[in-house]
């Protein structure tokens, strides 16, 4: 496949460092220059206290993906304020160290990530052809992740209340494809609105929508104890 | 092998966690998401029924009380598996996840 075409069409050209690592990995240029050790911290966090992350990261091992920090993650410069990705191909969940500075924020990237990565586990998506696909993940990340929580809306000055949560997944949706894909406007509220429905109310692996830390407990609590819940229905 | 079945069913959740689920959906924090996500108040009702038929269990051994926590529970199984999803579930994880980086990989199928 031609590379600059496959650069253009699915977005890697937010992610120079998939094509070339600016800086030597390990290297004490990498630590001096750029925040990857500060990304590497804050993610061991989020991993290991996040209860939106430990769900997901449990889920993915029972699916037979069990996600290794090392392998799976990778902290990396983006361009402009993206804040991380998924790249299908690679299997691995990209991370950008330049975008995400406070531990609540990788909280909330690494949730929306390890979605499209739990997505990729245990369905077959196509990422690069299907772009109902591509809406139903960004739907569903959107959804699950807290991203269109009421204090993230007020923060980016998005002032709604009433089924405002549903609006803000839409916008966010749209916005994640028309990021990565050139596509018109009108083509990408067409596709999101055909999977709208199905995707927000896929609330897999939480069985909820978590907008609180203690929703995505209560959430992992169900979770560890699903074997107890399926054998007594 | 039904009796087996009898004698060791116990509730799908311990009933501590139908009165925390109960507790938890009539909070002002839960109306508040709730109201944000969908436009309408929570309905806790059946929370508080489940927790009652749990603990109707553990007393008495009552079968209604049995059956009436398995179908509400049944039903919430129903409840999140409404839609037809938009993509096939695999039967195996993708080939190439614990692949190491830098192998030349097939395009996932």
């Amino acid at each position: 496949m031609d590379q600059t075409k496959q650069e253009g069409e699915y977005g890697y050209d937010l992610f120079p460092e998939r094509q070339a690592r600016k800086y030597k990995k390990g290297s004490i240029a990498e630590s001096l220059f750029t925040f990857n050790h500060k990304c590497q911290v804050m993610l061991q966090f989020a991993m290991e206290t996040s209860p939106y992350a430990k769900l997901l990261l449990s889920a993915m091992t029972s699916s037979g993906c069990k996600a290794l920090r090392d392998r799976h993650f990778s902290c990396e410069d983006c361009d402009g304020t993206v804040s991380g990705g998924f790249d299908a191909a690679s299997s691995q969940i990209v991370l950008c160290q330049n975008n995400i500075h406070q531990q609540s924020h990788m909280n909330r990237v690494v949730t929306h990530e390890l979605i499209h990565a739990f997505d990729h586990c245990r369905a077959h998506v196509d990422w690069f052809n299907n772009l109902r696909h591509l809406a139903c993940s960004e739907i569903r990340a959107a959804n699950l992740s807290g991203d269109c929580s009421f204090s993230n809306e007020v923060a980016r000055l998005n002032f709604g209340l009433k089924q405002h949560h549903q609006e803000c997944v839409r916008g966010r949706a749209l916005r994640s494809i028309l990021a990565v894909r050139k596509i018109s406007r009108e083509e990408a509220e067409k596709i999101v609105n055909e999977v709208f429905d199905t995707c927000f109310n896929d609330h897999t692996p939480f069985g909820r929508i978590p907008h609180s830390k203690k929703d995505a407990k209560f959430a992992y609590r169900d979770y560890e104890n699903r074997d107890r819940y399926y054998a007594n229905l | 092998m039904d009796r087996s079945a009898e004698i060791s069913w116990r509730p799908p959740r311990a009933c501590d966690n139908y009165w925390s689920e109960f507790r938890h959906c009539k909070s002002l924090w839960n109306h508040f998401h709730h109201y944000y996500t969908y436009g309408t108040s929570p309905s806790c009702q059946q929370w508080q029924e489940d927790y009652n038929n749990c603990r109707e269990w553990e007393k008495h051994r009552d079968t209604e009380a049995k059956e009436a926590l398995q179908r509400s529970e049944r039903n919430r199984v129903a409840e999140q598996k409404k839609f037809t999803p938009v993509w096939k579930l695999r039967q195996d994880p993708p080939r190439d996840w614990h692949l190491p980086l830098n192998q030349e990989k097939p395009q996932d199928s």
